[in-house]
């Protein structure tokens, strides 16, 4: 995953960001890589919560930064945060606002504050979920940074990084066929592609079973306190499913598959070339606090 | 904890009398609007925070995100969602009541999730922590607690037995659940569903839909457990014999074991052996093979 320090001329010679993240062997949804695996960060910290079930700003953000440091492989944020975009990037941070669980609005601004950090201009920097096709930031973006917390999905089986696209396309329902096998198609969209620099799961509190029309019940969440992070959204993905899997059996007491399979994840890789599923093929990086990691 | 749940509801019907302030004299009628005044504003300490909202098949995705799908699969036409906040330090009850356009999918919406606890609430209901589902007539009812405790448990139970109440007419469940097999049937694995999203989602069969399911479709699929294993009866009934046909032949490609009388087509999905899934075509149906 490390790859070689991007300098001004390189930047200047990329012409914009997205090409240049292809010069810092980012490995990009969609192509190739040399790499025989993908890095996944999976952070956690026991005090990211409170009493309350509030999430702690400044320890979130702390995390935020260890993982995306773990990730490539520097050893300041700064830095780090340089190497997924340029200051000409026009980003769009794509966030998931489900009423029962969020990404949280302190995550959201940890990482608009690291975008800001790396140069680029406020004017050209956007937190949005449903209104993203319409959203003039968006229209124009450059990069995407990707982050929804992980539950599971009627459809789909799971709410995942891959499954986080889904506003891009004007009707969500068809793809509910086939537990939503094609969701990686929408990352081929002109929209997409190539643009996501960076998913982060988040798995503060994720949701391991879902029941009732509103697919939710406070029974089923439960504070795993972490987050997992990596360029690669099959990998990161395939690595919050097995977390979850191991919940379900966990509280079930017996195998209890996620249903319907969530097997657009493995799909997206193996169809849409967006990464790897295989746990082989995943270089997990653990960081912080691992009580009952379940993985 | 769902024997507590189950426990309270007899409380609930204990109650319900004693603390429901009733804005109505009882069933009103049941079109939408009878059922809203006939529901009572308030229920064992826990007051409605409005009138409440209905929603049709368009305005459900905006108070439903990612499942509204399934209440449209079976005929959805209006939605009442009705808010109650609890006394202090108490979470809120969401009262949903789905009108279908027919008893049987209401019915069909209710075998969606059986998980649970049968409890005695309109025609059928099952009651799990948090959340209790019941049908009775063209009506589904979901009583569902964003948080729990003793409380909580009583004011549940009792907006239920209310909300049941509220609806005057019953109905019948679909003809086709009694022609399955009952040798070996799990009767809580039951579905009626018309749809292959649905079936998916029940259980998960794959990404193309051979077996030709459609909303002109009614199918009743059940669980078995026999010597040899378990399997799955799909029963189909399709709006002509020229489609259950093809649905066969398409099953046959599959590699799915059937059988066809007229419209009819008895399918048998995920079988542990060869065996098994000829012993389940030997009844399903009747006739010859």
């Amino acid at each position: 995953m490390k790859g070689k320090r991007l300098s001004r001329r390189d930047f200047l010679a990329a012409g914009s960001g997205a090409a240049a993240a292809t010069l810092l062997g980012v490995p990009r949804p969609g192509e190739s890589s040399d790499q025989p695996s993908s890095r996944v960060v999976l952070v956690r910290h026991e005090n990211v919560l409170g009493e309350d079930g509030q999430e702690d700003s400044a320890v979130l953000h702390e995390m935020l930064n260890r993982a995306v440091k773990a990730l490539m492989g520097e050893p300041e944020a700064a830095a780090a945060w340089r190497r997924l975009m340029s200051p000409s990037d026009v980003v769009g941070i794509k966030t998931n606002v489900w009423k029962f669980l969020r990404t949280p609005p302190a995550l959201e601004n940890a990482i608009r504050e690291e975008v800001l950090a790396v140069g680029v201009r406020p004017e050209n920097v956007a937190i949005d979920d449903r209104g993203v096709p319409s959203n003039p930031v968006f229209q124009r973006a450059t990069a995407i940074i990707n982050t929804r917390p992980m539950r599971t999905h009627h459809w789909s089986g799971l709410g995942t990084s891959i499954k986080n696209m889904i506003m891009f396309v004007p009707r969500p329902a068809d793809y509910h066929g086939d537990a939503c096998a094609p969701l990686g198609a929408i990352w081929n969209l002109p929209e997409v592609k190539g643009k996501v620099r960076l998913n982060v799961l988040v798995m503060l509190t994720p949701q391991f079973h879902g029941v009732g029309p509103h697919s939710y019940s406070p029974k089923h969440v439960w504070p795993y306190r972490g987050l997992i992070v990596g360029t690669d959204p099959v990998a990161v993905d395939a690595t919050g499913a097995r977390i979850i899997q191991a919940k379900r059996d966990l509280f079930f007491g017996e195998e209890r598959p996620i249903s319907p399979p969530p097997h657009h994840i493995e799909i997206a890789g193996e169809r849409y070339g967006l990464g790897v599923s295989d746990p082989a093929q995943i270089e997990l990086v653990r960081l912080g606090w691992m009580e009952e990691a379940l993985i | 904890m769902a024997s507590r749940w189950a426990s309270s509801a007899a409380i609930g019907v204990l109650v319900c009398g004693g603390l429901m302030a009733c804005s109505g004299d009882g069933p009103a009628g049941d079109d939408l609007e009878g059922v809203r005044a006939a529901l009572p504003m308030e229920v064992a300490g826990w007051r409605a925070v409005d009138d409440g909202e209905v929603y049709d098949s368009e305005s459900i995705f905006a108070y439903i995100d990612g499942h509204a799908e399934v209440y449209l699969a079976y005929g959805m036409r209006r939605c009442l969602a009705r808010r109650y906040t609890g006394p202090q330090g108490e979470a809120d009850i969401v009262v949903d009541l789905f009108e279908l356009d027919s008893a049987a999918n209401a019915y069909g919406v209710f075998t969606h999730d059986r998980d649970g606890e049968a409890v005695d609430v309109g025609q059928g209901a099952l009651l799990r922590p948090g959340w209790l589902s019941f049908w009775k007539g063209p009506w589904f009812g979901s009583i569902y607690a964003e948080g729990e405790s003793e409380a909580s448990l009583i004011a549940v139970n009792a907006l239920a037995h209310a909300a049941a109440d509220a609806i005057s007419v019953e109905g019948e469940a679909p003809d086709l659940v009694g022609e399955l097999p009952t040798d070996g049937l799990d009767p809580r694995s039951v579905r009626f569903l018309h749809t292959w999203e649905i079936l998916n989602s029940a259980l998960f069969v794959g990404g193309e839909n051979i077996f030709s399911l459609s909303s002109e479709t009614d199918a009743v699929l059940g669980r078995y457990r026999r010597e040899g294993g378990e399997g799955w009866i799909l029963l189909v009934e399709y709006p002509d014999e020229a489609t259950a046909s093809v649905a066969k032949e398409n099953a046959r490609v599959g590699g799915y074991e059937s059988r066809r009388d007229g419209k009819r087509l008895a399918l048998v999905l995920k079988p542990a052996t060869p065996e098994l899934a000829d012993n389940l075509l030997v009844n399903a149906l009747g006739g010859a093979r």
